[in-house]
Order: structure tokens, then C-alpha cells, then sequence
């Protein structure tokens, strides 16, 4: 029996199911931490994970402006495989800045420029000399990795200016420092992204960047402009993560896959499962909730990245089974 | 694997020199840092240090890069060639330990490894998930479940008796190890260039369209790539636990952006830019040859990934450069 057109245009109530089942899960979660630990729920511990998210959250808002640019084909679409070891420079470049008495000023602007640099490199390569991302990302990565360990020789160095020590103590509103740049970063990019026809551009160069290109749009300067922001990401991210260990950190790099996860599992969050920042935002904190609640109920940290992957696998396949056959 | 979009301007005239003698880039420059550094490091061309290198670099990271050729070649990524790689060392060392024999140990460990693939093949397959998020999704689990079992990451060691000494072994004066490699990439490469089955996996990396318009069972394709993918690096497991003679957690994870690199430098060689066994050996041994030559002349590791890095930039920026959109 062939439904009606009118039938066929309305979503069906599994299908709708299906799409708000995300934020189901989530609440489900949430309720079962709350149920199980009575200080889940308190605004201390709330604000404590935003705190605590900020470092992946803001790494992963960089890595899904540039598959909003470059589209969701993980190997001919946008990716930035270089975020983690970008944070990992640019918290060297901050702390070698900082302890060889540079001023405040140069010292932040010469890690956002690092950040930026690294950005710049990333959209060199991809747009002007049309690597496929992955791979492009992948070599840069290495190469910004070595500079970090060429910078660091494999130690930590040990920080303390009054930028981080706002970033690390500072309260306003009893919200911590780190939890405001979290979401103000977030505000700034879903603005950008979602309000301005900027954003409106990037996600139609990232989704037809043929009719992108038919419709006039520079498409090329548009998946630039998204590695730049990435760059930034990284380099602002550095500060947070400077300022939650006190200085740079090693192994940054170990970040990367949580990143990467954290940035697809965003896209459940959206109705038509496409990367978002405010998709992203709340897969940071779906991520975050999870150490907290398993740390609250005193369950061994080991579980987390199997749960998270579980999760992964789990809505990858609902949210499958609502979308059509391409 | 271009992207014609990017490039707005008309297509160049295609011409055949020039197009292969940009696809002799990496061999070129790959013979030019052989002679320099057999010119500039003292040692680098005696006969210790080069086969040092490829018992002791090469074999490994060319095992698992052959695994995700597999994948690479069908269109996908597999991030959990790392998991396959671990659990198969941590059965190899486990039921050595238990005093089974070794070929029961063998047998079990390329079975642990194996089922890490066919469990992306059910995900992939069976629901329908993507390569990179289904692999993404076992290497966390994986991540986890060795967390579990050792404790957070303890090495588990071969007890002295149980140790089998597969990595020194000989035949006819060859390494076990490297004929194991050999024989591996023979398979897997006839199996890629000439085999039915290979043909049906280039297809479905090359052209997912026209592979499922023809009838291809894709589905099915993609899974049985998992699995021999994942039994490539099972073996690359119980090489490295025999040669460290211990299970450390969570340590394949070190080969598996050196593996996609590799894979993809192996790729420029193609005419099609096309994954390929031949390739990914070359570009195991690049990357083994560049780091090996940086430390004889000195450098300090830390700049040895610096030089690394820049190395496969310049690599892919002079392989990429002269493609045509399209191709």
C-alpha cells in the first residue's frame, strides 16, 4: 500500500523518536547519575564538568567547523587530525613565552598566532595544493608534534601567570573561569556558524560544494577559513589546558581520538544528524557527565572509554536505521 | 581521493610524461635520501644497521600497514588496527604463560586479533555503521577492555621458560620474521592486484556507485576486508610480543597514524592513486629509512619527527600537485 503524499511528507512517530533519541539518552543518563549519586545534581558539581570539558569541547568545536566546511566523508571530506598536537605547541610556545619573561601581551598573541600558523599550514596544504585533508592533517600533525617535543625535549614546563591563574581559581557567578570560555567560545562559534551568512556558506560548501561553487560561493576560501578557526581552537585551548596542569602538558596527542569522537557523536544531536557546534557542545558534556557520574558512583574510570564507545556505536546505529538508503 | 571542487580552474591538458614522472617522486626522492645519508652517516649502509632496521622497524609497521591497505583499498579506514594488534599479543602471552604449547598460543592469538575485525565486519555489515565510526567505536571498547584486564595498563610478561624465540628464529639463513612479512604481502598483494575478490574491493573503493549498481554484495566485501585486515596485524602482535616477550598494553595504538601515512604514500606510486601492497611496503620502508638515517647523523628524536613530518608533506605535496581533478 503506497502512503498518501501528504502521509509520506509527515515524519513518522518511530522516525521522530528516533531523531529526538539523543536527547532521551542523555536525559536517561543524566537521571540515572542523579538517581545514584545525590551531589550529581548540585550547581558545584554541574559547573566543576563544564570545567572540566572545556579542553576537549573547545578542540572539538575546531575539529567540527572544519567538517562543516569540508563535509562528513571522513576521508575526502573535512578533517583535522592536527588539534590535539596544535594545543599541545601552543601551550609550549605559552610556557617557554611565559618563563623567558615576555609580557603578557606578546605572550598570548604568540600563541594565538602559533595556533593560527598551524591553521594556515593545514589550509595551505588542503586548498592550495588539494591534499586530501586526512592525509594533509596527518603529516602536519607530526610535524607539529615534533616542534612541541623540540620546544619541551618531553618535559613538562611549568607555568603560573595571572592569566592562568584566572583561568585555573577565577569564579564569577559560582561558574569557574574554564566553564565560561567553554561556553563562551561556543557562543561566539554558533553565532558565526549558525546566525551569519558566513555559516550558512560553509555548511553549503561542506554539504554540495558543487552548487556552492555554481551558486558563486569562493568555495576554496571558505574551507580555508575553516582551518584558521580550527587553528584558533587549538591555541585557545592550549590556555585552558595550561592553566588546568600549570604549564604544558605531554602527550596531548592522546587527545585526538576522544576529539574525534566527541565531534561525530555531535552530529546525533542534530535533526538531520549534520556536524554542529551546539551538537558538539553537548556531546562534550555527555562525555564529561559520564567521568563525573562514574567517578561520583566510584566505578572504575577504565569503563568510560568503552561506554563512550558503546554510545558511539549505539546512536551511529539508530540514528542509521531512520535515514534512508542514499 | 582529489577534490575536484577545490580547484575551479579548467583541467590541464593531461599529459602522460609529466603526469609519471610526477608519480616517480617519491621513488626519486626516496633514492635521494638513501644517498644522502649513506654519504653523510658513517655506518648507515653496513650491514648491521640495515638489517637492524628491518627486523626491527620494518617488519612490524609493515605488517599493520598491509592490514590497512585492506581497508584503504575498500574505501574505508581502520582505526582499530592497534586493538587487533593488542589483543592478539595479550593471547599470545596469556596462553604461553598458561603453559599451552606454541601452537595452540599461535592459533589463539591470530583468533583474539581476528575477532577484533570481524567484530567491525558485524557493525559495518550488520548495522550498517561506517568504517572509521565503527572502528573508532571498537578501538575504545578495546581501550577499555584491556584497562580492565591489566589493571590499567600493567605489562603482563613471558615467563622465561614459555619465551619462544620466533623473532630470532632462522630459516635457510633468512629471519622467521621478514619471510612472515614476505609472505604476507605476497598474499594479500596478488590477493589486491589480481585476485577476484581484490578486483571487487578496488571497485568498491574506487566507485561505491557503481560497485552497488552492479550488483557487487558490498556489504559483504567490506566485512571479509575487516577480517583480513585485522589478521595481518594479529600477526604483527605475536611478532611483538615475541620480541619483547611481554604484553604491554594498549601499545599498537603507536603504529596506526605511521600505518595510514604509510598506506597513503604507497598510493602516490599508483597511477590511480589506488592503495597498494608494493606502495605501502615502499612507504613502511620511507619512513623507517628517514627516521634510521636522522639518528645516525644525529639528530635528536625530537627533530627526527619534525624532518618526518616535513618529509611526507613534501612527498604528498609533489604527488598531489600534478593530479588532475578527478583522477
Amino acid at each position: 500500500m503506497n502512503p498518501s503524499p501528504v502521509e509520506a511528507a509527515r515524519p513518522r512517530l518511530g522516525t521522530l523518536l528516533l531523531r529526538r533519541g539523543a536527547l532521551l539518552a542523555f536525559a536517561a543518563i543524566l537521571l540515572v547519575f542523579a538517581l545514584g549519586a545525590p551531589n550529581f545534581l548540585a550547581p558545584g558539581n554541574l559547573a566543576n564538568v563544564l570545567a572540566q570539558s572545556a579542553i576537549l569541547g573547545i578542540l572539538a568545536f575546531g575539529l567540527t567547523t572544519v567538517i562543516v566546511g569540508g563535509g562528513s566523508n571522513v576521508l575526502s571530506g573535512g578533517l583535522d587530525l592536527s588539534v590535539a598536537a596544535n594545543l599541545g605547541l601552543s601551550a609550549a610556545v605559552y610556557a617557554t613565552l611565559d618563563n623567558a619573561g615576555y609580557g603578557a601581551f606578546a605572550g598570548i598573541g604568540l600563541t594565538l598566532a602559533t595556533g593560527l600558523a598551524v591553521g594556515l599550514l593545514n589550509g595551505l596544504v588542503v586548498v592550495g595544493f588539494r591534499l586530501p585533508p586526512l592525509l594533509a592533517t596527518l603529516a602536519s600533525m607530526n610535524l607539529v608534534a615534533g616542534l612541541e617535543l623540540v620546544l619541551t625535549e618531553n618535559t613538562v614546563l611549568p607555568s603560573a601567570s595571572p592569566l592562568l591563574e584566572w583561568l585555573a581559581f577565577g569564579v564569577w557567578l559560582g561558574v569557574p573561569a574554564l566553564a565560561w570560555v567553554l561556553l563562551g567560545v561556543a557562543a561566539l562559534l554558533i553565532l558565526l556558524i549558525d546566525c551569519t551568512p558566513f555559516g550558512l556558506r560553509l555548511y553549503a560548501v561542506g554539504e554540495y560544494p558543487e552548487a556552492a561553487h555554481a551558486a558563486g560561493i569562493a568555495v576554496r576560501r571558505h574551507v580555508f577559513a575553516s582551518y584558521l578557526i580550527s587553528g584558533l581552537c587549538g591555541s585557545l585551548a592550549a590556555f585552558c589546558s595550561a592553566a588546568w596542569f600549570s604549564g604544558s602538558t605531554t602527550g596531548s596527542g592522546e587527545m585526538l581520538l576522544s576529539v574525534v569522537a566527541i565531534a561525530f557523536l555531535g552530529t546525533i544531536f542534530s535533526r538531520r544528524l549534520r556536524p554542529s557546534i551546539g551538537g558538539t557542545l553537548l556531546a562534550t558534556l555527555l562525555v564529561g557527565f559520564m567521568i563525573n557520574g562514574f567517578q561520583l558512583l566510584n566505578i572504575s574510570s577504565f569503563w568510560v572509554n568503552g561506554l563512550q564507545g558503546v554510545l558511539i556505536l549505539l546512536v551511529v546505529a539508530l540514528s542509521g536505521l531512520s535515514r534512508k538508503e542514499p | 581521493m582529489s577534490d575536484s571542487y577545490l580547484d575551479p580552474r579548467p583541467a590541464r591538458l593531461s599529459w602522460p610524461s609529466r603526469r609519471a614522472a610526477l608519480r616517480l617522486a617519491l621513488p626519486a626522492l626516496f633514492v635521494a635520501i638513501l644517498a644522502f645519508f649513506a654519504l653523510a652517516a658513517p655506518g648507515f649502509l653496513s650491514l648491521g644497521n640495515l638489517s637492524s632496521l628491518l627486523l626491527n622497524n620494518f617488519v612490524l609497521l609493515a605488517m599493520v600497514a598491509i592490514g590497512m591497505t585492506c581497508a584503504i583499498a575498500a574505501g574505508g579506514i581502520d582505526l582499530s588496527v592497534g586493538t587487533a594488534l593488542d589483543f592478539s599479543a595479550l593471547a599470545f602471552v596469556a596462553l604461553l604463560n598458561a603453559g599451552s604449547g606454541l601452537p595452540l598460543a599461535l592459533g589463539g592469538a591470530l583468533l583474539a586479533g581476528t575477532l577484533v575485525g570481524a567484530g567491525n565486519a558485524g557493525l559495518i555489515a550488520g548495522l550498517r555503521i561506517s568504517p572509521f565510526l565503527a572502528s573508532l567505536g571498537s578501538l575504545f571498547i578495546g581501550t577499555s577492555a584491556q584497562q580492565l584486564l591489566s589493571d590499567g595498563g600493567q605489562p603482563n610478561y613471558l615467563a622465561p621458560e614459555a619465551r619462544p624465540d620466533l623473532a630470532g628464529a632462522r630459516f635457510f639463513g633468512v629471519p622467521l620474521p621478514l619471510l612472515a612479512v614476505a609472505a604476507l604481502a605476497a598474499v594479500y598483494g596478488l590477493a589486491l592486484a589480481r585476485g577476484r575478490f581484490g578486483r571487487q574491493v578496488l571497485a568498491l573503493g574506487n566507485q561505491p556507485l557503481v560497485a552497488r549498481y552492479s550488483g557487487l554484495a558490498e556489504r559483504r566485501i567490506a566485512a571479509w576486508v575487516f577480517v583480513a585486515g585485522a589478521f595481518a596485524c594479529a600477526l604483527a602482535g605475536i611478532l611483538l610480543a615475541a620480541t619483547v616477550n611481554a604484553y604491554v598494553p594498549m601499545s599498537g595504538n603507536a603504529f596506526l597514524m605511521n600505518a595510514i601515512g604509510a598506506v597513503f604514500i604507497g598510493a602516490t606510486l599508483n597511477r590511480h592513486g589506488r592503495a597498494n601492497i608494493p606502495g605501502t611496503l615502499l612507504g613502511v620502508l620511507f619512513l623507517n629509512v628517514t627516521a634510521n638515517g636522522l639518528l645516525l647523523i644525529g639528530w635528536s628524536f625530537y627533530w627526527q619527527q619534525v624532518a618526518t613530518g616535513a618529509l611526507i608533506l613534501l612527498v604528498l605535496v609533489f604527488s598531489f600537485v600534478g593530479r588532475r581533478p578527478g583522477d
